[in-house]
């Protein structure tokens, strides 16, 4: 099912009545998303992004535009006619029923021609269980079950109406680090088996990255890029994007062009071509950098942290906006701890120039 | 005022279900078309029957006291038989000139003054007691909680039955105490005199200890269930850490138990002044509806008492005024008690 | 002296500190029980009296010095209480009035809670602050108005009367709106995803979630009817609408001079045992209950 956003806006009246001020929470959102992909709404907290699941869903009314499941116009639509499954983030599973209640609940409120009969629910509930794995704890409650077990219930609560659409709010934000690694993979598993359109909110990037066909980077109710997930990574159109993504974080100075030449403090480090002359903030991926004795971009070297396979140079220049710099080295590479300093050159394709006022991404020609 | 109301009942039978019912059926329709609308009033469709008995019951009390106690000797017989009241405070003027009233604010005021405290302190220590124990811990919470459950005028004449002199006591000293009862007969052990508790020619002192004595008796298990659960939510880091700096016992309570529970503590006595103001059914159990022992009805009257009284007698202007003259009473003391507490408690 | 001596010595020295600090434990706690015991016999003493009194004959009970034990039980007493005070006709109408007035303040406080925790509408919070506000006010001061619409209505001597003032309680719905709070608004937001209607979800999700509040509500209510005193004298004059508390009183204070105490005893433990029944069976509801209303704020 295609979910297609038209200038969605959610605008929530202000609390204080003096102030008047009203918070957008969602301004203009236009997006489609495509059949059967899996789709990650990625921001820092306040973006939106909730308001925005939310809105699909259903449980909040969008102040203006509209929403489309397919062909169909569902923004009037209350949530229990939408066919959609929400797994919210503390998977409000209801506690004093069993997980075998809890998977059948949503389906004893269907009427109509949907209504079912009791074997039919069961056999549904069995095969939404059997899809998470979880159908051997079926008579538990869920203070019995670990965090991991309560998030495939709530998945399978969702998944058990068949819906057209799967929302996930922030999935992975309650468990642990090991549990988040394989869960990650489970909700991948569990969307590419049954080619249900999912939707989900997270804060962190790198679960976003990992998991998701298409990325949706929001920040303060805007939507500031849209893509997949090498795609952004490789192109952000702005400064915030080119910082929400990456780990270790990317590099930012404040640098400025003259004659098509990056200058970052004196160091003229890169030709920029095509460029005007002006201030600019320059962002280099930690990947960016490459040893060069002779290199044009001089740092003071702090230390160096050991990875394996690559070496982390931890080195600091005045022009910096991060506390110090970092850049990820093959290990082959020997660095000279001796030294005060440590050059390198860039490469070109790894670094983005952004507007010092608009912050906008700045194209240059890459030789 | 009888019209108003019998409009305001028959309204209220023939109008307002109706227009409930309408309007149920209205917005049940209107869920479908204007989902919206409905949201906003579906609260108040809950409320409704909530509303509707409090306007009664609550709200209109409150206003129609109000107007009772600024209508000079207003009586709710006479306004039926058509007399109309000026509007003045004599109500307020006559209730605190009445020895009545003034005997009974008497008495209430010595009975909170001295069961607060008495039942605060006593449950104090019994719930630190109980705290500091292990095995019975649980058998004696119970029994300690046994008084809250009991009707109150049904165990005072279980009290009166104990302090009461049975038999007849018209007679000689020695027949007097020939009979004495179960509460003179302990004492005797510890080589007290008999005393006329609650009798006939019973001095005052002794009929208001016997009401202190069940009071506190009765106030106890509140308090105790209240603060004991306060101190079981205290950390218990706190006493250990105390423990490792040897601080003694008397220490721990006064710097640490006591400033820890000092929200609850402030809890017990603010309800207990409130439920003392009330005192009533207590007395009522102990001395019956004469409120006092034979031979000086109302002797020990309260505040609640004497608005019962003015009522039964048709005197509603001064059952309003001495009522609001209670709850302006009772709001005071609550935020004198508010107040101390708050510069008290320690967080 | 040897090392080791003095390492002796030093131990000694400990176990003197520690058995010292053990009296001085055990010292306290035999206080403690003591304290705790006499207080209980105190608490306990006035039921004791009670129970035994209702069983010895009224010469037993006149003796010069009182027996602590019947040295006969007249078990007779409580048949002449329970004729004299009409108790089985008391019962059934403080039952009945208990139970009425219990399932329908149930509902009225449901819904109130229920609206006031999860449903947003305009006039809410000023709403619910009068509400609280109406909890600092003595009941004397609704009952002497409320006396004169009952009357007006023409409701005294009737059930209703003893029933529909007290429908409503602003503590109850205080109490269960916490209680519905502390349910996560997901589960209401969930169950509004798989099409649960609001009645549904309040009887499927929160009244199960909330039921110990619900059950100690239950409880304090029908201790209520079975207690209530002032307002039932007030408005019935018929003794086939008195209640219990009214009837023990009346029946036992009419007789002049001569209580016979035995009877009277007896009475006074059937109109308490109820209570104490319902306390020893569902006694961690009453005392949840209670203790709540000291969580306030």
């Amino acid at each position: 099912m295609k979910v297609e956003l038209q200038n969605l806006t959610k605008i929530f009246p202000s609390r204080n009545k003096k102030s008047g001020e009203e918070v957008v929470a969602v301004n203009n959102f236009t997006f489609t998303i495509p059949d059967g992909k899996l789709v990650g709404l990625l921001g820092p907290s306040g973006c939106g992004k909730s308001t925005t699941l939310y809105m699909i869903s259903g449980l909040q009314k969008p102040t203006s535009g509209k929403i489309f499941f397919g062909d169909e116009d569902v923004t009037e639509l209350t949530p229990e006619n939408r066919g959609i499954g929400l797994v919210f983030q503390n998977y409000a599973l209801y506690p004093h029923m069993t997980v075998k209640q809890n998977i059948l609940f949503p389906l004893q409120n269907l009427k109509g021609k949907d209504r079912m009969t009791k074997d039919e629910m069961l056999n549904r509930a069995l095969e939404a269980a059997k899809l998470v794995q979880i159908d051997d704890l079926m008579d538990r409650k869920p203070s019995e079950l670990s965090g991991g077990q309560q998030q495939r219930v709530a998945i399978a609560r969702a998944l058990v109406k068949m819906p057209r659409v799967l929302l996930l709010d922030e999935p992975l934000s309650n468990l642990d680090a090991r549990l988040r690694l394989q869960t990650r993979e489970e909700i991948r598993r569990i969307q590419k088996e049954t080619g249900i359109t999912t939707i989900f909110v997270t804060h962190d990037q790198e679960e976003a990255m990992s998991i998701s066909d298409v990325i949706v980077v929001m920040k303060l109710g805007v939507v500031q890029q849209v893509g997949k997930p090498q795609e952004i990574y490789d192109d952000p159109h702005n400064l915030f994007v080119a910082k929400f993504l990456g780990t270790p974080p990317i590099n930012v100075f404040t640098g400025r062009v003259e004659n098509e030449k990056l200058y970052i403090g004196n160091d003229a480090v890169l030709d920029v071509k095509g460029v005007e002359d002006k201030d600019v903030y320059v962002s280099i991926r930690p990947e960016g950098f490459s040893l060069d004795e002779k290199g044009p971009f001089i740092c003071e070297l702090s230390n160096v942290e050991i990875m394996g396979r690559d070496v982390s140079v931890v080195s600091k220049n005045e022009a910096s906006l991060n506390p110090v710099i970092r850049s990820i080295i093959n290990a082959d590479n020997k660095v000279d701890m001796t030294s005060a300093t440590v050059r390198y050159t860039l490469k070109p394709h790894k670094v983005f120039l952004f507007d010092k006022k608009t912050e906008e991404r700045i194209y240059f020609e890459v030789k | 005022m009888s019209k108003v109301l019998n409009a305001l009942r028959s309204a209220f039978v023939d109008g307002v279900w109706k227009t409930f019912c309408v309007k149920w059926i209205w917005q049940g329709f209107c869920v479908n078309l204007v989902y919206k609308k409905f949201d906003k009033w579906k609260g108040w469709l809950y409320l409704a029957p909530a509303i509707v008995l409090l306007l009664v019951f609550t709200l209109w009390p409150i206003v129609n006291t109000l107007r009772m106690a600024f209508l000079n000797g207003y009586s709710s017989l006479g306004e039926l038989g058509g007399e109309t009241f000026e509007f003045g405070i004599q109500n307020f003027q006559k209730v605190i000139t009445y020895a009545k009233f003034t005997s009974a604010l008497k008495n209430t005021l010595l009975l909170c003054v001295i069961t607060v405290p008495i039942s605060t302190i006593l449950a104090l220590l019994i719930a630190v007691c109980l705290n500091a124990i292990k095995p019975l811990q649980k058998l004696l919470q119970t029994i300690f909680f046994l008084p809250y459950v009991t009707n109150s005028i049904a165990i005072g004449m279980v009290f009166a039955a104990m302090f009461n002199i049975v038999g007849n006591n018209i007679g000689a000293e020695a027949e007097l105490i020939k009979t004495a009862g179960i509460i003179n007969n302990i004492l005797g052990v510890f080589g007290v005199k008999p005393v006329n508790w609650i009798n006939a020619g019973s001095s005052y002192t002794a009929n208001m200890t016997v009401m202190v004595i069940y009071i506190v008796w009765n106030a106890l298990p509140f308090k105790i269930l209240i603060l004991l659960g306060g101190l079981q939510s205290v950390n218990k880091q706190y006493y250990e850490a105390a423990k490792i700096d040897g601080t003694p016992r008397w220490r721990v309570f006064t710097k640490i138990t006591v400033p820890l529970l000092s929200p609850m503590i402030a809890y017990v006595v603010i309800t207990g002044f409130i439920g003392g103001f009330k005192e009533y059914s207590s007395i009522v159990g102990i001395f019956g509806d004469t409120m006092g022992p034979v031979g000086d009805p109302r002797r020990l009257n309260t505040m609640v008492g004497y608005i019962y009284d003015a009522l039964s007698q048709d005197y509603q202007g001064r059952a309003s005024a001495a009522a609001l003259m209670l709850f302006a009473i009772i709001f005071v003391v609550t935020m004198i008690n508010l107040y101390v507490s708050k510069k008290k408690t320690h967080y | 002296m040897s090392e080791n001596e003095v390492k002796i010595m030093h131990e000694q020295d400990m176990q003197k500190v520690s058995s010292k600090q053990k009296t001085v434990k055990i010292i306290v706690q035999v206080m403690l029980y003591l304290f705790l015991g006499i207080m209980a016999l105190v608490i306990l003493f006035p039921f004791y009296w009670m129970l035994i009194s209702s069983v010895k004959s009224l010469d037993e009970y006149n003796l010069t010095v009182p027996t602590l034990f019947p040295k006969k039980f007249v078990f007779y007493n409580y048949v002449e209480a329970f004729n004299a005070a009409n108790l089985g006709r008391l019962f059934l109408n403080t039952m009945y009035v208990g139970i009425v007035s219990t399932l329908f303040s149930l509902v009225i406080t449901v819904l109130s809670a229920f609206a006031f925790s999860r449903l947003e509408f305009k006039g809410k919070n000023t709403l619910f602050a009068i509400l609280l506000a109406t909890m600092m006010i003595p009941g004397e001061l609704f009952t002497i108005t409320n006396y004169q619409t009952v009357s007006r209505l023409g409701w005294l001597n009737t059930y209703t009367v003893l029933i529909v003032p007290f429908l409503v309680s602003v503590f109850y719905i205080y109490l269960l709106k916490q209680n519905f709070m502390q349910i996560p608004n997901e589960l209401y937001l969930a169950a509004k995803v798989d099409g649960t209607t609001d009645l549904k979800y309040l009887w499927k999700v929160m009244i199960p979630l909330a039921l110990p509040t619900i059950i100690s509500i239950t409880i304090l209510k029908m201790m209520g009817a079975w207690n209530t005193y002032i307002w039932p004298r007030l408005v019935t004059t018929d003794d086939a609408y008195e209640l219990i508390t009214n009837g023990l009183r009346n029946s036992f204070t009419d007789v002049s001079g001569e209580v016979n105490y035995p009877v009277q005893m007896a009475a006074v433990t059937l109109v308490s045992t109820p209570l104490f029944l319902v306390f020893i069976f569902l006694r961690k509801y009453i005392m949840k209950g209670v203790s709540r209303s000291g969580i306030k704020g």
